[in-house]
C-alpha cells in the first residue's frame, strides 16, 4: 500500500505513524478503473454509491475514452444496498445494459459493497450466460490501498481471467505493461513513442497493458517473448505473473525509464541486447541526440541559465526518479530534494541506484503528501521544482523561483499529447523548463502608462 | 407536433404533480449519477476560510475535492490560497478493527499541522458502514486542540446530493453564537458552496454585493462562499437573511428563522428587471431602506434602458424555448423563463429533469406560489442509458421540436445546434457575465443581440462532429 507507508527521510520502508496526511495518490478503485477503461470496447459498471462514479470519469479521462465508443455506468447504491446488500441490484443493472455491443464489462465493487459482502464474482457467474460479453469482476474497493495498489489487482485479475495460455510464441516480442501507471498527463504519448521504437527495431509488441487493447489482444498475452514494465510504480506484479506462468522474460528491469539522453541510450541497449538489434538501437541513439543537440542550438534552451540552480523533483516514481539523472547531467541543475509519491522497496532501490551512480545526496522523501511536500520546500530552499499545479501553490511564500509543471498540470493544458520518453521527450520537457522562464521574466507591472 | 419522441409535455404544475405521484422518476439503475452526499457536504465546508476538512476514508473520496475543488477552482481561479485536503487514508485493517483511534490522532495532527480555526470530519462510506462514532470523537478531540471540531454524516450512500449541502449547512448553525448585539443594516447571504462554486459565479455575487452596497447594506458572511468561521460566529447579529439563489438558500434561511427568528428573504434569482427589483426590495424593506433600494433602482434602470428597450422589441412575440441542463441548472433555466416572458416572449423550458424536480420540491413549490409555471416539454432522448446516446438524442429531438415552434428563439448554450438563433448562456464563458442585476440585464441584451444579427452565419460542423458524431453539414 502506496499511502501512509512514506516517511520523512530514505531510510527502510517501515509504516508511517501518520494519521492525517494530504495524498497525491487516488484510491485502488481509481486504479482498477483506469486499468479497465484500457480495454477497448469494453464498458465499466462501477459497483458503488453514485460519487465513486467521479473516480471512473477520472480515470477515463486518463485513458483518452471517448464517450461515443465506451460506457461507464454505475448501480448508485443508496441506504437500502448498504443494509439488504446490493447484489440484486448488481443482477438488474447488468440486465439493463445487456444489449450494449461490447467485447467485455468490467464490474468493480467500491468501499460500500465489499464492506456489506457482495460477490461480485457470484453475481457476475450467475448473469454470464444470460449476455453475450465477458463479465470481468473486479473486487477492488477503495480500502485496498493506492491507485497502483488497484492497477495491480485489476492487472492481476485481468491476466488470471482472460489470459489464454499454451499458444505459441510470437518470436520477437513483447508485452507492454502499465503504461497507464504514469503521471505524465499526456503518457499515451510515452506510450506511443515506445511503439513506434519497438516498430523500428523491429520488435512485435503483442499486447498493451492496458490502453486501448482489444480482448482479444489480452488473450494473446502468453504468446509473448519478453515483458517491458513501462512504470516505476505498478506493473510489476503482473510482469512477475507474466514470468512465472508464461516464461515471458522482463527486459529492462531495474533501469530508469527513458527520460533523457542517458536513461534513453541504456534502456535502448539493453533493448538491442535482448532482440539482438544493437546496431538499429545505436542508430536511433545517434540520430536521436543529433536531433537533440541540433534543435537546442537553433532553439536555444535557457535551462542553461539554471547550472547548479538547486532543484526539487515532486512527482511520480516513473518520472520523478528518470528526472534525476536528466536534471543532473543534460540540465546541469542540483537535486536537492527528491519527493516520491511511492514508497515501495524497489522504489527506493532504483533511486538509491541512481543518486548513488550520481554522488547526490538530496533530501528524498516516500511517499510523500501535499503537507510533507511544503515542508521538505521550505526546509530544502530549491529555487526550480519539478511538479505539478499544486506544488506552484505550495511552494507560494517560499523562495521558488520557478515551477515547472510536468505531472498532473491543471494550469497548463495539452491539446496534443507530449512525451517525456525519448528524444522529443527531451524537448518537451525544455520547452516546459522554457515556457516557465518565460513567464517568470514577465514584467507584473508597468513604469508608466503609454500615451496612446 | 410529433409526439414520437415527447414523453411529457404540459406545464410546471403538472410536472411537479406527475414527479410527486412517482410517475416521472426515471427506473434505470445505470442513467444520470450526480455527485454524492459527501462531495456536496464537502462543497459547503470547504467555502469556510482555514478550516481543514478531515475525510475519514480512503484517498479516493478527496480526489476530486483535492483536483478540481482545491486546486483548479480554489488556487486557480479563485484566488484562494492552497489548503488541506486531510484524510484519514483507511485501509484494510481499519475497516476489520475500526478507525476512531487513528481518527483521534489525525484531528491532533491536522491541528499542529495546519492550525486551522475549524476541523469538521466528514465520514464517507467507510467510515460510515464500519460504523466509527465520529461525532463523540470530535468531542473528544476538541478538548486536545485548540480549535472547534465538528463531524458530519455524509456517506456517499446516506442520501442524494442535496442532503449534503443541507447537512452541512445544519451543521455550520452550531458554529453560530448567541447575538451581543445586532448589526444594523447587515445581512448574511445563504447558500453558497465551494467559496463559491461553478454555480455561485463570483460575478454574480459581487453583482449582488456592488447593489447593495450601492444602497447601503453591509453583508456579514456569504454562507459558506468564503466566509471566516468568525463571521459565522457572529451570523446571528444581522437583520435579515437574504439568498444568492432561493434554491440553495431556503433551507438554512429556514433553519435559522425557525430557530433564532431571523426572518429570511424569499425571492427568486435577480434575473431580469422585475426579478431585480424583488430581490433587493425584499432585502431593503425588512431593513427599512426601501427609499434608498428605490433611488438605486431608478439610477439603475437608467442605465439598462437601452437594453431593455431591446429585449422587448427582440423577444416579444417570439417563443423562447429554454434549455439549460448541465450549466447553469434548472432553477436558472426557470428564472430565465420568467424574465423571457417579462420580455414580451412565451418561455417553453426543455429538458428540465425529473430528479432535479424531485430534488429541488420546496424551491419549484416556491416559484409556482410566484406564478411561474411555464410550459415544460421532456423528451424521450433525456431517459436514454449513456451520456452519448442521451445528448445525441436530445439533441435531434431539440432540432425537431425548434421546428415545430414559429418564430424561435433558443436560450441554453453553444453546445446545441437547433435551426434558430441562439443565446449562450453557458457560465463558463466570462465575457457575459454577470447574468445577475442590471449588469446581468446589459450582459443578456448583449447575447440576445449577438444570437439574432449572426444568426445566419454557419455553425461548426466541427464541435457539432465532436459532440453528436456527425460531422456533416
Amino acid at each position: 500500500m502506496e499511502q501512509g507507508r512514506g516517511e520523512e527521510a530514505a531510510g527502510p520502508a517501515t509504516p508511517s505513524r501518520e494519521a492525517c496526511t494530504d495524498p497525491y495518490l487516488r484510491c485502488a478503485f481509481n486504479g482498477a478503473a483506469q486499468t479497465a477503461l484500457g480495454v477497448s470496447r469494453s464498458a465499466l459498471l462501477a459497483h458503488s454509491p453514485q460519487g465513486c462514479e467521479y473516480l471512473v470519469n477520472n480515470a477515463f479521462a486518463s485513458q483518452e475514452c471517448d464517450y461515443m465508443e465506451t460506457m461507464t455506468l454505475c448501480t448508485k447504491l443508496c441506504v437500502d444496498e448498504i443494509v439488504h446488500g446490493g447484489e440484486d441490484v448488481l443482477a438488474r443493472t447488468i440486465r439493463e445494459v445487456k444489449d450494449l455491443p461490447i467485447s467485455a464489462l468490467f464490474v468493480i465493487s467500491a468501499c460500500g459493497p465489499e464492506i456489506v459482502g457482495d460477490d461480485i464474482v457470484a453475481v457476475c457467474e450467475s448473469l454470464q450466460p444470460e449476455v453475450k460479453f465477458n463479465l470481468v469482476p473486479i473486487p477492488c474497493a477503495g480500502f485496498r490501498g493506492s491507485q497502483y495498489d488497484g492497477i495491480d489487482i485489476a492487472l492481476d485479475t485481468i491476466l488470471k481471467r482472460l489470459v489464454k495460455g499454451g499458444g505459441e510464441k510470437v518470436p520477437v516480442s513483447v508485452c507492454l505493461v502499465a503504461p497507464h501507471a504514469n503521471a505524465n498527463p499526456t503518457w499515451p504519448a510515452d506510450l506511443a513513442w515506445v511503439k513506434h521504437t519497438l516498430s523500428r527495431m523491429g520488435i512485435k509488441v503483442v499486447a498493451t497493458l492496458t490502453h486501448k487493447t482489444r480482448l482479444s489482444e489480452i488473450e494473446n498475452v502468453a504468446s509473448a517473448e519478453a515483458s517491458l514494465l513501462l512504470s516505476h510504480d505498478a506493473g510489476q506484479n503482473a510482469a512477475d505473473f507474466l514470468s512465472t506462468n508464461f516464461g515471458i522474460e522482463q527486459v529492462c528491469k531495474g533501469m530508469p525509464l527513458p527520460i533523457g539522453m542517458t536513461n534513453t541510450e541504456r534502456w535502448l541497449f539493453a533493448l538491442g541486447e535482448r532482440f539482438d538489434v544493437r546496431k538499429t538501437a545505436e542508430e536511433i541513439v545517434s540520430e536521436g541526440e543529433r536531433m537533440v543537440t541540433a534543435t537546442c542550438r537553433r532553439k536555444w534552451p535557457m535551462a542553461r541559465f539554471l547550472y547548479r540552480t538547486p532543484a526539487a523533483i515532486v512527482a511520480d516514481a516513473t518520472v520523478g526518479i528518470p528526472l534525476v539523472r536528466f536534471v543532473t547531467e543534460e540540465m546541469e541543475m542540483t537535486p536537492a530534494l527528491v519527493a516520491l509519491y511511492s514508497s515501495k522497496q524497489p522504489v527506493r532501490d532504483l533511486l538509491d541506484q541512481e543518486l548513488h551512480s550520481l554522488s547526490l545526496k538530496p533530501q528524498v522523501v516516500y511517499g510523500t503528501d501535499v503537507y510533507k511536500t511544503r515542508k521538505s520546500l521550505r526546509e530544502v530552499n530549491p529555487r526550480v521544482v519539478f511538479g505539478s499545479t499544486i506544488e506552484r501553490h505550495a511552494s507560494e511564500g517560499l523562495s521558488v523561483a520557478y515551477v515547472v509543471e510536468v505531472v498532473r498540470m491543471i494550469r497548463q493544458f495539452r491539446m496534443i499529447n507530449r512525451e517525456y520518453f525519448g528524444y522529443t521527450g527531451i524537448l518537451n520537457l525544455f520547452e516546459c523548463v522554457q515556457n516557465e522562464w518565460t513567464m517568470g521574466w514577465r514584467s507584473k507591472e508597468r513604469r508608466y502608462e503609454a500615451k496612446w | 407536433m410529433n409526439t414520437d419522441s415527447i414523453v411529457f409535455h404540459g406545464d410546471l404544475q403538472q410536472l411537479l404533480e406527475k414527479v410527486e405521484s412517482g410517475e416521472m422518476i426515471p427506473k434505470l439503475q445505470a442513467s444520470h449519477a450526480p455527485m454524492c452526499k459527501f462531495f456536496t457536504a464537502y462543497y459547503v465546508i470547504s467555502g469556510i476560510r482555514h478550516v481543514v476538512p478531515l475525510v475519514h476514508g480512503p484517498t479516493g473520496c478527496p480526489l476530486f475535492m483535492s483536483d478540481f475543488v482545491r486546486t483548479r477552482e480554489c488556487c486557480e481561479i479563485r484566488g484562494v490560497p492552497l489548503e488541506p485536503t486531510a484524510c484519514t487514508t483507511l485501509d484494510e485493517s481499519h475497516v476489520i478493527y475500526g478507525g476512531e483511534g487513528k481518527l483521534l490522532e489525525a484531528v491532533k495532527e491536522a491541528y499542529a499541522k495546519y492550525h486551522p480555526d475549524l476541523i469538521v470530519i466528514l465520514s464517507c462510506c467507510c467510515s460510515g458502514i464500519i460504523g466509527d462514532d465520529v461525532e463523540s470523537i470530535a468531542r473528544e478531540a476538541e478538548k486536545l486542540v485548540g480549535c472547534r471540531v465538528l463531524a458530519l454524516r455524509s456517506e456517499g450512500f446516506g442520501g442524494d446530493f442535496r442532503s449534503g449541502y443541507e447537512d452541512a449547512f445544519r451543521l455550520i448553525i452550531d458554529l453560530m453564537e448567541p447575538p451581543g448585539k445586532t448589526m444594523k443594516g447587515t445581512i448574511n447571504i445563504l447558500g453558497a458552496r465551494w467559496g463559491p462554486s461553478p454555480t455561485e459565479f463570483n460575478w454574480d455575487m459581487d453583482e449582488i454585493e456592488r447593489l447593495l452596497a450601492a444602497i447601503g447594506i453591509k453583508i456579514n458572511a456569504i454562507i459558506a462562499g468564503g466566509c471566516t468561521v468568525e463571521q459565522i460566529r457572529h451570523a446571528r447579529e444581522v437583520e435579515l437573511n437574504a439568498s444568492w439563489c432561493y434554491d440553495w438558500g431556503q433551507k438554512l434561511g429556514d433553519m435559522m428563522q425557525e430557530r433564532f427568528g431571523i426572518p429570511y428573504s424569499r425571492t427568486g434569482q435577480p434575473y431580469g428587471p422585475v426579478a431585480t427589483r424583488e430581490w433587493l426590495l425584499g432585502v431593503a424593506t425588512p431593513l427599512g431602506m426601501e427609499a434608498e433600494a428605490e433611488r438605486v433602482i431608478e439610477q439603475e434602470m437608467k442605465e439598462v434602458e437601452p437594453d431593455i428597450a431591446y429585449l422587448k422589441q427582440a423577444l416579444t412575440g417570439k417563443t423562447a424555448i429554454i434549455e439549460i441542463s448541465e450549466f447553469p441548472g434548472p432553477i436558472r433555466a426557470l428564472s430565465l423563463a420568467r424574465m423571457a416572458a417579462e420580455f414580451g416572449a412565451h418561455p417553453v423550458v426543455i429538458n428540465v429533469h425529473p430528479y432535479t424536480i424531485k430534488e429541488r420540491m420546496p424551491s419549484i413549490k416556491f416559484l409556482l406560489e410566484m406564478g411561474i409555471n411555464p410550459e415544460i416539454i421532456l423528451t424521450k432522448g433525456l431517459f436514454r442509458l449513456g451520456s452519448f446516446r442521451s445528448s445525441k438524442e436530445t439533441e435531434d429531438e431539440l432540432e425537431a421540436i425548434t421546428k415545430e415552434y414559429d418564430n424561435v428563439i433558443f436560450f441554453g448554450n453553444s453546445g446545441r445546434f437547433p435551426p434558430c438563433p441562439v443565446v449562450n448562456l453557458t457560465l463558463m464563458n466570462p465575457v457575459f457575465q454577470p447574468q445577475y442585476g442590471f449588469k446581468g440585464i446589459k450582459n443578456i441584451a448583449a447575447l440576445v443581440r449577438h444570437a439574432l444579427e449572426n444568426k445566419d452565419l454557419p455553425r461548426s460542423r466541427l464541435f457539432k462532429g465532436m459532440l453528436y458524431g456527425t460531422g456533416k453539414r
